[in-house]
């Protein structure tokens, strides 16, 4: 859109043509993909063919390049490129209304189908991605509890249970990976924060667009033979299984794996950058140091994630051995790489849902955090220690046993600062003017979650329990009660709390009581039995459970029937809610962050002039003076966040 | 403001009362623990599966240790918890703050330290049975050698000493209160060996041969062979009974196999 063109009125009226509308779109994004996705196929089947001395075509040759080809022009479609290629052939530097054209000014909804760069776009988009991904993550489980309700592969033969399984695991595992950093990290953390986007708006909509292309990607697995791995994809099974479906696990992970990458990035600059005025790091809302913490825990593990999966594809298309030990590899190598990413991924997923529980706990307590320092320095120190834990997957492997002393120290280390955590959050309620709403019940339901699946994990990190309880249910339950009780719980927790800033409407509280009580009940009861299926020595991935197992299995299949309900019943609440749900107000919950000061729905740029931050958000109990926040005089630029006259204001 | 906040001079805004709650509660925390702590003692033998080996026996027996130590450290949150729902709950929205309350250096520092104590006691004792374990490992000439062979899906198994192999059967013997050493490994992809009731677990790696400790199986009575690292199609399949039965009835089963000394 040049300016000489949209020079007179009437040509702003005629412009939305209907190729102005689907180019750029998903719509232009999906069409392009897939008629690319089809030409690299029949290209690269040919090439396989004409060049391999058996005339068969390399399946995992012609998949990597379908996916491959799928990815790049979908960006392409959806105009991805064109910045990039209007930078590049010299047109002149984007415009303020093209700025706004892109990040979705007047759009309506269909901003949310386009490149848009607006990260308030960006968070619903992943928001309503997550709540999707979940639901087919959760139909997986159920299946799992269907086929282990009864001794015997009686509902899913062993193949397609495995491949359920690995579908589950996956979609479960990379859901709950942005299911806080994704939503909430894009659209309340700029607002937290005192900015008016995210540092790279481009990247933030890159990161949110790969995330997209890496589900169709994901699917296609059940159209090409499944994977029979589970979500660890342990070589050497990669890379002997044979169907495609397992490049199908590789390459979402690559896909994937780069959408967080580009995703952490964005955020660290943010964070260090964008701060508003006065806003130092020792005034951080707590949420923002937790998706931070998180997602620089994200940087470091997620490489050893690509690496791996680059491997076990090159062993699968170029027969290379990485971890083949006939021709010299070795499958610890494997298990290495994919446990330095595996065990500081649980905290990537674990400290922003911990961080949303200290949040909200002082807005409905009304009062103060119990240790601010405390709370950021329990984090830091769980993100630090869970970098060198990996080996506690590894104490039964067989490999050296030198290595055993120093996981087991560090692994229990964890415990101290995560006992940090409760001590903030209990003295957090001590005292407080509890507020029991719903977000509130997920925090206190996280608590309770947390303390059970903490310390189950203290006999898995101790030697002599491990020995009796790896590879087995024990574990399934353990590290359902971190993933799911504490890091789902505090997303739950979230939604219901920044829903109404997001959407502008509150979710029905009688459905989200419900909700809760359903999933709660269903969740301990579920997992409870497993911990006694797994002490009894049930193993994981039993598509054919065996009869000492059975009441257990059966009793978890019960209670996840109420799991079942609870999700439905929370689809009908947002479907509810957005159709006839009442209208919130700007301030919901009474809060003190910064993303309560603005109106909903929040408007582009979010903050017509910058506030000025003077402390912490948490100051309940205390008469002050004046807000906590007061706009500042003259601020027409988000650059200039540090002039000198806003430095020389008063801190207190 | 914001480094008043964060110290806090809560010290001298208590209300009255305060103590009588921080009495009643940990009163409450200290009987419930104790309680439970009591009813675990006396339910763990029934909860644990039966061991048949003194190393599976040592295994349980940290399990009810974590399990006491575990006891207190759940019911301080859940105590604090309840009790705060219960005499903190403001019906419906607020219309006060609550006591900004912020924590005192001791209160800091004994919290780390009894944590780190915790931690401490929980490091120590897993590297005692962790180096009790390896030291146990030296092998006698009566100990029974077992090697062990995974493949998809189902296990070999070898007792060198009596020139026998017993592959894919239905199960196998071990003859009680003689001391065994399996030696696993793969011919494939990674499998895990495992027997519940003698606290025995190794993966079985490809091109990598790794022992299990020496067990001494102390009471007859069978158990299964579990495949316990996801092997691929039928790995739910991959299980053998183990009868754990006396040294005549062993001999006799390794001559039903074949097998001579």
């Amino acid at each position: 859109m040049s300016s000489t063109i949209s020079s007179t009125p009437v040509a702003e009226v005629r412009r939305p043509k209907i190729i102005n509308v689907l180019f750029p779109s998903v719509v232009s994004g999906i069409v392009l993909g897939v008629v690319a996705a089809a030409l690299a196929g029949v290209l690269v089947n040919h090439l396989t063919t004409a060049y391999s001395p058996d005339q068969v075509p390399n399946d995992d040759a012609v998949t990597v390049a379908v996916y491959t080809a799928w990815v790049i022009f979908f960006f392409v479609g959806i105009g991805g490129f064109n910045g990039i290629f209007k930078w590049a052939f010299g047109r002149h530097e984007p415009t303020v209304a093209e700025e706004q054209q892109l990040a979705g000014k007047d759009q309506g909804l269909w901003r949310y189908f386009r490149w848009t760069t607006d990260h308030k776009v960006v968070g619903m988009q992943y928001l309503a991605t997550v709540l999707v991904t979940f639901f087919l993550g959760s139909m997986g489980a159920f299946m799992i509890r269907l086929e282990q309700s009864q001794p015997g592969a009686i509902f899913f033969t062993p193949s397609t249970y495995n491949t359920i399984v690995g579908m589950h695991g996956i979609l479960m595992v990379a859901s709950t990976i942005v299911m806080i950093s994704g939503p909430f990290g894009n659209f309340v953390l700029p607002i937290m924060i005192g900015a008016r986007d995210m540092a790279f708006p481009r990247l933030n909509a890159l990161s949110y667009w790969l995330f997209f292309a890496s589900i169709p990607i994901f699917l296609s697995t059940l159209f090409l033979g499944g994977f029979p791995t589970g979500w660890t994809g342990y070589a050497p099974l990669a890379v002997q299984q044979l169907t495609p479906g397992m490049d199908a696990y590789c390459f979402t992970i690559l896909v994937f794996a780069f959408s967080t990458t580009v995703a952490a990035m964005n955020i660290i600059t943010t964070v260090m950058i964008m701060r508003a005025p006065g806003m130092t790091w020792g005034r951080l809302p707590v949420f923002v140091w937790g998706v931070v913490l998180s997602v620089v825990l994200s940087l470091t593990a997620f490489p050893s994630f690509i690496i791996s999966q680059v491997m076990v594809l090159m062993d699968r298309i170029f027969q290379t051995s990485f971890f083949l030990a006939a021709s010299g590899g070795s499958n610890w190598l494997y298990e290495h790489l994919f446990w330095f990413m595996g065990h500081p991924e649980v905290y990537v997923i674990a400290v922003p849902a911990l961080a949303i529980a200290a949040e909200l706990g002082t807005v409905f307590t009304r009062k103060p955090m119990f240790g601010y320092r405390l709370m950021v320095g329990s984090m830091i120190g769980i993100s630090v220690l869970s970098v060198v834990v990996w080996g506690h997957h590894l104490y039964t492997s067989g490999s050296e046993n030198a290595l055993v002393a120093p996981y087991m120290l560090d692994t229990e280390l964890i415990s101290i600062p995560t006992g940090v955590f409760f001590l903030v959050l209990v003295g957090t309620l001590w005292r407080g003017r509890i507020w029991v709403t719903v977000p509130m019940m997920f925090v206190l339901g996280l608590l309770v979650n947390f303390v059970v699946g903490g310390i189950s994990g203290v006999y898995l990190a101790d030697l002599p329990t491990d020995e009796i309880l790896h590879g087995g249910m024990f574990v399934v339950a353990h590290f359902h009660f971190t993933l799911v009780g504490t890091g789902v719980f505090g997303f739950f927790a979230g939604v219901y709390y920044w829903f109404p800033k997001m959407v502008g409407k509150r979710l029905d509280p009688m459905l989200g009581k419900l909700h809760f009580w359903l999933f709660e009940v269903g969740f301990v009861g579920t997992f409870g039995a497993l911990f006694y299926a797994g002490l009894l020595g049930e193993p994981r991935w039993s598509a054919n459970i065996a009869p000492p197992f059975a009441v257990s299995n059966t009793i978890a299949s019960l209670f996840a029937i109420l799991i079942a309900a609870s999700v439905f019943t929370f689809v009908y609440n947002v479907i509810h809610t957005l159709v006839r749900g009442e209208v919130a107000e700007a301030n919901e919950w009474g809060a003190k962050t910064l993303e309560w000061t603005l109106p909903t729905p929040v408007p582009l740029e979010n903050f017509e002039k910058l506030p000025v931050v003077t402390g912490l958000p948490y100051d309940y109990g205390r008469v002050l003076p004046e807000l906590p926040v007061t706009p500042a005089a003259d601020i027409a630029s988000v650059v200039v966040v540090d002039t000198p006259q806003l430095e020389s204001q008063p801190e207190d | 403001m914001s480094e008043a906040n964060i110290e806090g001079d809560a010290g001298n805004t208590l209300p009255v009362g305060e103590a009588s709650h921080m009495r009643r509660v940990l009163i409450i925390w200290v009987v419930a623990s104790v309680i439970l702590i009591v009813i675990w003692l006396a339910v763990a033998q029934f909860i644990l599966p039966e061991e048949q080996s003194s190393l599976d026996g040592a295994d349980n027996f940290t399990f009810i240790v974590l399990t006491v130590l575990a006891i207190p450290v759940a019911m301080f949150v859940f105590v604090f918890l309840g009790y705060s729902l219960y005499f903190f709950r403001s019906q419906g929205r607020p219309t006060d703050d609550g006591i900004p309350l912020q924590p005192t250096a001791s209160i800091q520092i004994g919290w780390l330290g009894i944590t780190s104590l915790l931690c401490l006691f929980l490091v120590i004792w897993g590297m005692f049975a962790f180096y009790q374990e390896s030291a146990a490992a030296t092998t006698s000439n009566d100990t029974l050698i077992v090697q062990v062979t995974a493949q998809q899906w189902q296990w070999t198994f070898t007792y060198p000493q009596y020139h026998v192999t017993s592959q894919g059967a239905q199960l196998i013997e071990l003859p009680v209160n003689r001391p065994v050493i399996f030696s696993v490994t793969s011919e494939d992809v990674l499998h895990g060996f495992a027997i519940r009731a003698l606290g025995v677990r190794v993966d079985a790696n490809p091109g990598e041969t790794t022992s299990t400790s020496v067990v001494t199986p102390t009471e007859t009575g069978s158990d299964a062979v579990q495949c316990v690292e996801l092997c691929g199609l039928y790995h739910s399949y991959m299980w053998e009974a183990v009868n754990v039965v006396s040294a005549g009835t062993f001999s006799s089963w390794i001559a039903s196999q074949g097998g001579h000394s």
